[in-house]
């Protein structure tokens, strides 16, 4: 709330058409960088916040002066945190020019313009050379990927021999998800096609990475959720205009966020860090 | 616990809090205090023997209390202020003229005091009662409460119409629905009359905050019907909890290893209203000490309650320790006069400050109103001599006005020895306050 307190929340964006383009990473972008959906989820966007980026970076042991590329950087909270806590030297990027944009002016006002630079590209197709960096995050967005193998050997090949990723996203248990939980909209809310654990390390591994540790924040996806389905239940009792652009009601957002809750106790769906070094 | 050794009795333990975690964990709330305009009396023994408010105290007056006579039209069983409706030892009945001079005196201590409370006894059968509330509107104190048990209210149809038009909120006691819950608390079973108090002050247009002594094994299983209640309510626009204190007249078979605390009521409400409260809904209040007194704001359309804590991260902008970005200052004030001794729900400044915090949170200003109805829920501990520790006292930000203009900290009058010397001076001053007229 900090930053985005005293900014008025408005409708949410009308990405229903950008759903029938099929371009999930265009929606996403913009869905996220959306003022009425931060309110919803933090500004952080992810379980846990700041501390599952603080362990994520702790587990790939990001040290002072590195090179650290954040793909998927939305808001910037987290490359500007990798800057300030641990030294490093961070671009971030993101498929939308809004975020980034404003992702730079949070850096800059942070007095950070020296360490952090935020640009506009694909995580399917990084504009960088080989080996360029030490360290890659990835927060909560592999998932939302339709090219997960691809965006992953892209990372690779940004890394120079040993450095490290650090995954963190949504995890699934696919046969204990319940059926309102797939579809379109579940997987611009990281659920439709996130995968389980397994499925992410095997991506690594046939990558080419060699997988160091998994930790499970399924307690924060829990809050998280908690989180959006009250402040759902708000908008709703004090009649915000939320249903303006949104492809579905209030009240069935809530019933799908209330699903999700009830998966995550069940552990069907939960959410883990996944650190990897490259082989 | 609070644990200590006196050298005449020995050792002596106390419950303080009824969760050692959470004592710990929302020290994080603790305000800085800020300095009342002036103090009324010299750092002389040390505390707690100087109050009035002495240069020791580190936070000024949020509310203050005037106890306009000791007479009563009820015997509690559990009455920290010694009341009664027999005669009584060193009972007295203020003058309009010395409610003024304390009203003048708190005027002066806080320049511009935004919230006042005449008690007693029972101050609705204080014959000067009405002008004496009407004294406290005329210097502008924009939260005038009546601190009453409601018997006049039920009875007297013109009473409830008085306060509407000077303007009064009334805090009325209410501690449930069972007979035995009146019983064992007011001595007599009262539910009628205390419904009919509610629905008058409704019809009038008066706001009533419902004041609940909650007590281990007599009402504590009714918290939960009582907020549905309250919030059900046209005319109620808040609760406050208070677990019984054990001062005054003090019973001698009180356990201070088994006493009711905040944390306790937070968990009752929990378990009794599982859908709409969670224990982090209710957040220390930072001007006192944290572990004083805890606080939530409920929206409530009819049907879905949500606590404001879940839609703006309120313990973001009260958390006076932890490290973090500075937040809005402007939403950070209106929080701290929401989170307050001086707040109740329903009056003026806290309507304003909700439309405040709605207004930053983006909300349209048609439905803004629907946020500044905001229903307020206190659980508020007091002291008793078991419990007693000066460190909290020195931030105490209730305090009780004396006769002569001290502003002497709640719990220090009531657990010190000030109260019985405050009605030891008036009752020779002014004669025995017994048979005031109605």
């Amino acid at each position: 709330m900090s930053s985005s307190g005293a900014q008025r929340i408005g409708a949410l964006p009308e990405f229903d058409e950008l759903l029938a383009t099929g371009d999930a990473k265009a929606c996403c972008s913009a869905l996220y960088a959306n003022p009425a959906v931060r309110w919803l989820l933090g500004d952080e966007l992810h379980p846990g916040g700041e501390a599952t980026t603080r362990r994520a970076l702790e587990l790939i042991g990001l040290a002072a002066g590195e090179g650290l590329l954040d793909v998927a950087s939305g808001t910037g909270a987290s490359a500007i945190l990798a800057a300030r806590e641990f030294g490093s030297i961070v671009t971030g990027i993101d498929y939308g020019t809004e975020a980034v944009g404003r992702a730079q002016s949070g850096a800059d006002a942070a007095g950070l313009r020296d360490q952090v630079a935020f640009v506009v590209g694909d995580a399917e197709a990084l504009p960088y050379g080989d080996g360029e960096f030490d360290a890659v995050l990835c927060e909560c967005s592999l998932c939302t990927f339709p090219d997960k193998a691809r965006a992953i050997a892209e990372m690779r090949r940004v890394l120079r021999p040993g450095g490290r990723v650090a995954i963190s996203d949504v995890v699934v248990d696919p046969e204990g998800l319940p059926a309102e939980l797939t579809g379109p909209l579940a997987t611009i809310a990281c659920v439709g096609s996130a995968l389980p654990v397994s499925g992410y390390r095997e991506l690594l591994v046939a990558a080419g990475f060699r997988p160091v540790a998994v930790e499970s924040r399924a307690e924060y996806a829990a809050e998280l959720a908690q989180r959006v389905e009250d402040r759902l239940r708000g908008a709703r009792l004090l009649g915000l205009d939320w249903a303006a652009g949104s492809p579905i009601e209030i009240g069935i957002a809530i019933e799908l966020v209330g699903a999700a809750r009830r998966a995550i106790s069940e552990g069907a769906l939960g959410y883990a860090i996944l650190a990897a070094s490259r082989r | 616990m609070l644990s200590r050794v006196c050298p005449e009795h020995g050792p002596l333990e106390a419950v303080v809090y009824g969760d050692a975690e959470r004592y710990l964990e929302i020290q994080r709330f603790n305000k800085p205090g800020q300095k009342p305009l002036r103090r009324q009396t010299p750092s002389s023994r040390g505390c707690p023997h100087d109050c009035g408010i002495c240069p020791e105290h580190t936070q000024h007056t949020c509310l203050g209390i005037i106890e306009v006579n000791t007479a009563c039209n009820l015997d509690c069983p559990i009455c920290f202020a010694d009341s009664g409706s027999g005669p009584q030892e060193h009972g007295f009945s203020l003058s309009l003229d010395q409610v003024k001079s304390m009203l003048d005196a708190f005027v002066r201590a806080e320049g511009e005091p935004e919230s006042v409370q005449l008690s007693g006894g029972e101050p609705s059968i204080h014959p000067d009662i009405l002008e004496m509330l009407r004294a406290a509107r005329d210097r502008g104190i924009q939260l005038v409460m009546l601190n009453t048990n409601g018997i006049r209210l039920a009875r007297d149809p013109r009473f409830a119409p008085a306060l509407a038009d000077i303007g009064v909120h009334v805090y009325l006691q209410f501690d449930g629905f069972t007979d035995a819950t009146q019983l064992a608390i007011r001595g007599r079973p009262l539910t009628e009359e205390k419904l009919r108090a509610v629905d008058r002050c409704g019809e009038a247009g008066v706001s009533v905050s419902l004041a609940v002594a909650v007590e281990r094994g007599v009402n504590e299983q009714e918290v939960g019907k009582i907020v549905r209640f309250g919030i059900e309510h046209p005319a109620v626009t808040g609760v406050f909890f208070q677990p019984v204190t054990h001062s005054g007249r003090f019973r001698p078979d009180s356990n201070p290893l088994d006493k009711l605390t905040n944390p306790d009521v937070i968990d009752a409400i929990c378990v009794q209203l599982p859908e709409w409260f969670r224990a982090d809904d209710f957040v220390p209040v930072p001007c006192c000490s944290p572990t004083c007194r805890s606080a939530t704001f409920a929206l409530y359309d009819g049907d879905d309650l949500v606590p404001l804590p879940r839609l703006v991260d309120v313990e973001q902008y009260l958390d006076y320790v932890t490290n973090r970005a500075v937040p809005d200052p402007e939403i950070r004030q209106a929080l701290e006069g929401l989170w307050s001794a001086k707040a109740a729900g329903g009056s003026g400044p806290v309507a304003e400050r909700l439309d405040c915090v709605a207004c930053a949170t983006g909300m349209p200003p048609e439905l803004r109103e629907v946020a500044a109805r905001g229903f307020m829920i206190v659980v508020q501990d007091f002291q008793d001599p078991y419990t007693l520790d000066v460190e909290k006292l020195r931030k105490c930000c209730v305090s009780e006005i004396t006769p002569d203009g001290r502003l002497i900290p709640f719990c220090a009058y009531n657990s010190v020895g000030y109260r019985e010397q405050v009605r030891l001076e008036m009752s020779r001053a002014n004669g025995n306050g017994y048979g005031a007229r109605r």
